[in-house]
């Protein structure tokens, strides 16, 4: 067979494959909004001369553009401020290239769209490092700031008068009115998917891991920073590309049309439509126009929109104040309520044959004289020691004596004021912790907490994506064949890591509605999915029954005969006792003993360190 | 009886032909796009004054077109100064069915192509813009107002000669930029008369920097070129600095709102000279206190909440609106001989009509001017105890009569 017959007859099997994926994934909801979308699709034909198609079209970009902003707020976490700046940006760059009528329509959308994407990536480089509350004032500024370099540079922006922007054809059709609703309807759809899919796939998850724990999504190997930054330029993207396409629409980028109220608008159509839902933004698009004209045309008159923002704020306040899921969970949760009986999309899995645990080779870790200093105090002072390659080793110590800030030394996540860590016998001490995950040196947290809105099933993706190579937003949304194997099989995977904990039952639940000890064991599993050599557990029987002791203790020991390198950080002699070949004790910052469990209980400066009251037999 | 019968068959017949066979047609739709949130005044005194002219032409049912009556009725819409929102307006007017829109100015760069596509004639009875209207480009753009380029080279004929140095300001507005254009172009040949050029920001609460500046550039008059709030802002920074300059402006320095402002300080309005275009005709003053009349027997005087030294309020003469109501009766002589609605035939024939204005002079376009106010007619008026009248230190303007404008 030629070349070109095996691509076409791949092409073929994989659109197959795709149509059979999609069968698989379709619910009930799917059919109703495939069914809200063919009798939009409809209007033009049906209702056009009822209807006015500009102002329909004009949402439907908006509607984008929340869209977009739902990804940053809804999966991210960022309030951001900023979309409707991110939109004037794209209708700028757009209405100047398209000047004098020189460029097409869509050089001038992408243009624009890579503009708005730029200027994401520049300002959320600076802006995604702050906390939530920070992140919306310097958003709000950045509005502020774009509205004011508008009308500060009439040049640019065309001054009060704006840029007029001539009508334009795309692929040699008109774009009226008429046609701009089509368009902006096949993007609506375009971009719900391209959002869900990101949601979805290891993008998507790796983000909500970040939002809902940053300090777990970064023990993980998560570059956040890298990703929330990507997360805001994509937004911004899709902000600018709506805001070049209305543009068009409007036949004038007017300064006036793009002040910060635009962003505040936005934000709240988000929350206003929920910003966990993928279609929850344009919800909120479209129950924001719909109430503002309700208010318009029954209350207000035609002054009614200079009352816009105080509505908006008004929604705001109500929706915060109702919880702030929004009207897609709100309309879900109600769902439930009424049928009870009905098939939950995330049904419980059966559980597995059997687990397929796939067998590590362990490295050894070795600590050369750590010191780490805060202050006056030596919180670990010239510490050595290395742990055999597959083997459980316990770190105790009483409370403060640096078993925790050990733990950060050898994970990245401090810098030591002295001494070495190495892997293998090479020197990863410079190495942050995304690199060090990435050799196969992951820590658990000390702290008990989860990604709380994640399933166990993501949990374990969180951590597997650092090892996939075709696992990128543009992949992702793409589905390419290699994309989708890769996807299955790390769903695979994932389940053999759940199965192995025996979590496989709670594939499809949120960790939120787990059980503490549960929860504790899938950051566990996310720590299992990044295929680790050397495992850093922090305590992880804090906070567990003590019935759970013993599941706990079966676990460690089967992570040991996968040949996993283990360093237990733990509080609980029992556990240590009973899993633990070596013992390593800490008191004050340095090593005070070394040895078997029986023998380092019989050492007197263990005795004196533990208060001489308790001894580890 | 039979008399009767032949009465009653004799009438049957007249309702059968002539001018009784003429059915109704509906409603003939005329939108008004002008800032009805943002600066009432003026929106309102634009669409009273078309709908003053619809008011005279519906009592009569005689709007005949072809062989159907019609009705006609007036449409605001809103554009808030916004050129978006002006653009969404006319879109909505076409939609709704205009035949026609009378326009403030406002985003008719980028209106005027969709209102052409459905051959529906826009008409300017505000802004003056030089490039906003050009009957080779766009033929449906129609304007009666004084132009920008009528107001400039008038005021730089009259102020030139008085060897003032000049600081031409003008605001960040649509209408400051544009008159802004040409002020550059009517004092371009005597660049020695300008002693600064200053661009004042529409949004800014305080303008005293920019005054100061012009003050230190030697400046010896002001002329600012903006909307009225911005000039109101000028005479509050200059005279409370001390600074006694006669400040000249365009039409917008009539605009109440200026003087409404500057309540407090009445004095401070005093000398205030604007340029216009002239209220009264050739002929005489009769045509237009007949319009005001009218006017103000439908709306009530235009009372603009301030008071003379005598205590007298005062009344704001309908200038503006005699644009919009010109216009209307323009379309009106359009749709009658174009003897259609349609607005092909209705745009064809605008360029055909003339009618008698509202101050007596003739109104009307042809293909080669789409301008209803000449150059010529740019008179110039001073304000003196919140009233204004003719200055008598130019040709044209000392010839005028002094309109009343005391209640």
């Amino acid at each position: 067979m030629s070349a070109a017959p095996r691509a076409l007859s791949r092409t073929r099997a994989e659109v197959a494959a795709g149509a059979r994926e999609l069968a698989r994934a379709w619910r009930p909801s799917a059919t109703i909004v495939a069914a809200c979308i063919a009798a939009a699709a409809l209007v033009p034909p049906a209702l056009g001369s009822l209807v006015r198609l500009d102002a329909l079209a004009a949402t439907l970009y908006l509607g984008v553009a929340a869209l977009g902003l739902g990804l940053t707020v809804g999966r991210a976490g960022i309030p951001s401020l900023a979309q409707g700046a991110f939109m004037a940006i794209g209708a700028f760059v757009a209405a100047a290239i398209r000047d004098g009528d020189h460029a097409s329509v869509l050089v001038a959308a992408i243009a624009g769209a890579a503009a708005a994407g730029a200027a994401g990536a520049v300002s959320g480089a600076g802006i995604v490092r702050l906390r939530p509350v920070f992140v919306a004032v310097g958003t709000w500024i950045l509005s502020w700031l774009v509205a004011f370099a508008l009308l500060s540079f009439p040049s640019l922006s065309g001054g009060v008068e704006g840029r007029p922007v001539p009508q334009g054809e795309l692929a040699g059709i008109a774009l009226t009115p008429r046609a701009h609703y089509e368009l902006a309807l096949a993007l609506v759809v375009l971009v719900a998917g391209a959002v869900a899919l990101l949601g979805r796939g290891a993008f998507g998850i790796r983000l909500a891991a970040a939002r809902d724990h940053t300090g777990a999504a970064l023990a993980l190997g998560i570059r956040v920073v890298r990703l929330r930054v990507a997360a805001f330029a994509v937004s911004a993207a899709v902000a600018g590309l709506a805001g070049a396409l209305a543009v068009q629409l409007a036949r004038v980028a007017d300064p006036t049309a793009y002040g910060a109220f635009l962003s505040f608008q936005l934000l709240v159509a988000v929350l206003l439509g929920g910003a966990a839902a993928t279609l929850g933004p344009l919800a909120g698009v479209l129950a924001l126009s719909g109430i503002s004209l309700a208010a318009r045309v029954v209350l207000l008159g035609a002054s009614g929109e200079r009352w816009n923002p105080m509505l908006a704020a008004l929604l705001l306040v109500v929706v915060l104040s109702a919880g702030g899921a929004g009207i897609v969970p709100w309309a879900r949760a109600l769902d439930r309520r009424l049928r009870p009986g009905a098939p939950r999309s995330r049904a419980p899995r059966t559980p597995r044959a059997t687990p397929r645990p796939k067998p590590i080779d362990g490295v050894k870790l070795e600590a050369d004289a750590l010191t780490k200093r805060y202050g006056a105090l030596a919180a670990l002072d010239d510490v050595s020691f290395a742990l055999a390659a597959g083997s459980v080793n316990a770190l105790v110590g009483p409370n403060g004596s640096g078993k925790t800030t050990a733990l950060r030394l050898l994970a990245g996540t401090q810098r030591p004021d002295a001494g070495t860590v190495l892997l293998d016998g090479r020197d990863v001490t410079s190495l942050p912790t995304s690199a060090r995950v990435e050799l196969g040196v992951v820590r658990t947290l000390q702290a008990a907490g989860s990604f709380r809105e994640l399933t166990a099933l993501e949990h374990v993706l969180a951590g597997s994506a650092l090892r996939r190579g075709y696992a990128g937003p543009l992949r992702t949304v793409a589905r390419t064949p290699l994309a989708r194997t890769e996807e299955k099989e790390a769903t695979e995977r994932a389940l053999d890591v759940l199965a192995f904990l025996g979590l496989e039952a709670a594939a499809n639940v949120r960790a939120g509605e787990l059980s503490g000890f549960e929860q504790r064991l899938l950051m566990l599993a996310a720590a299992l999915g990044t295929e680790p050599r050397v495992l850093l557990l922090d305590e992880p029987a804090a906070g567990a029954a003590a019935t759970d002791l013993p599941r706990l203790a079966r676990i460690v020991e089967s992570i040991h005969e996968r040949g996993i390198t283990i360093l237990l950080v733990e509080h609980d002699l029992r556990l240590v006792r009973s899993v633990a070949a070596r013992v390593l004790v800490l008191d004050a910052g340095r090593l005070i003993a070394d040895g078997s469990p029986s023998e380092v209980s019989r050492e007197p400066a263990v005795r004196a360190a533990y208060l001489g009251r308790r001894s580890l037999a | 009886m039979r008399r009767a019968a032949g009465l009653a068959l004799v009438l049957a017949l007249a309702g059968c032909g002539g001018s009784g066979t003429k059915s109704s047609g509906g409603t003939i739709l005329i939108a008004v796009n002008a800032p009805f949130s943002r600066e009432p005044a003026l929106g309102n005194t634009i669409a009273r004054g078309a709908e003053l002219a619809v008011s005279q032409v519906n009592p009569t049912g005689e709007l005949v077109v072809g062989r159907t009556r019609y009705g006609l009725k007036v449409k605001r819409y809103d554009n808030a100064l916004s050129p978006q929102r002006a653009v969404e307006n006319v879109r909505r007017a076409i939609a709704d069915g205009a035949v026609a829109i009378v326009d403030e100015g406002t985003g008719i760069d980028a209106s005027w192509q969709i209102a052409r596509d459905a051959n529906v004639p826009i008409c300017i009875t505000y802004q003056g813009g030089e490039g906003l209207v050009d009957p080779a480009k766009r033929p449906n753009v129609f304007r009666i107002a004084p132009t920008d380029h009528g107001v400039a080279f008038r005021l730089a004929e009259y102020l030139i000669p008085k060897g003032l140095k000049i600081a031409l300001l003008h605001d960040d507005s649509d209408y400051g930029e544009e008159g802004a254009v040409a002020l550059t172009q009517a004092f371009g040949r005597n660049p020695g008369s300008v002693a600064a050029r200053l661009t004042l920001p529409s949004t800014a609460d305080d303008l005293s920097p920019q005054v100061l500046r012009a003050r230190r550039a030697h400046a010896t008059a002001l002329l600012v070129w903006g909307r009225g709030p911005t000039i109101a802002k000028v005479l509050l920074a200059a005279r409370a600095a001390g600074w006694n300059v006669p400040v000249y402006t365009p039409p917008s320095g009539e605009d109440p709102i200026v003087r409404q402002q500057l309540a407090d300080h009445p004095s401070w309005v005093d000398g205030l000279t604007f340029a216009s275009g002239r209220m009264t005709a050739e002929l005489g003053p009769s045509a237009f206190l007949n319009f005001q009349s009218l006017y103000r027997s439908v709306y009530g005087a235009s009372r603009i909440d301030v008071e003379t030294a005598a205590g007298r309020p005062v009344l704001q003469p309908p200038d503006y609106a005699m644009y919009s109501y010109d216009f209307v009766h323009l379309l009106e002589a359009a749709l009658r001989a174009a003897g259609s609605t349609g607005r092909k035939q209705v745009l064809a024939q605008l360029n055909e009509v003339v009618v008698q204005g509202a101050n007596g002079d003739e109104r009307g376009f042809n293909l080669k001017s789409h301008e209803g106010v000449v150059d010529d007619d740019v008179y110039f008026a001073r304000f003196r105890d919140m009233t204004f009248r003719p200055v008598k230190d130019d040709p044209l303007s000392s010839t005028l009569p002094v309109i009343d404008q005391t209640g």
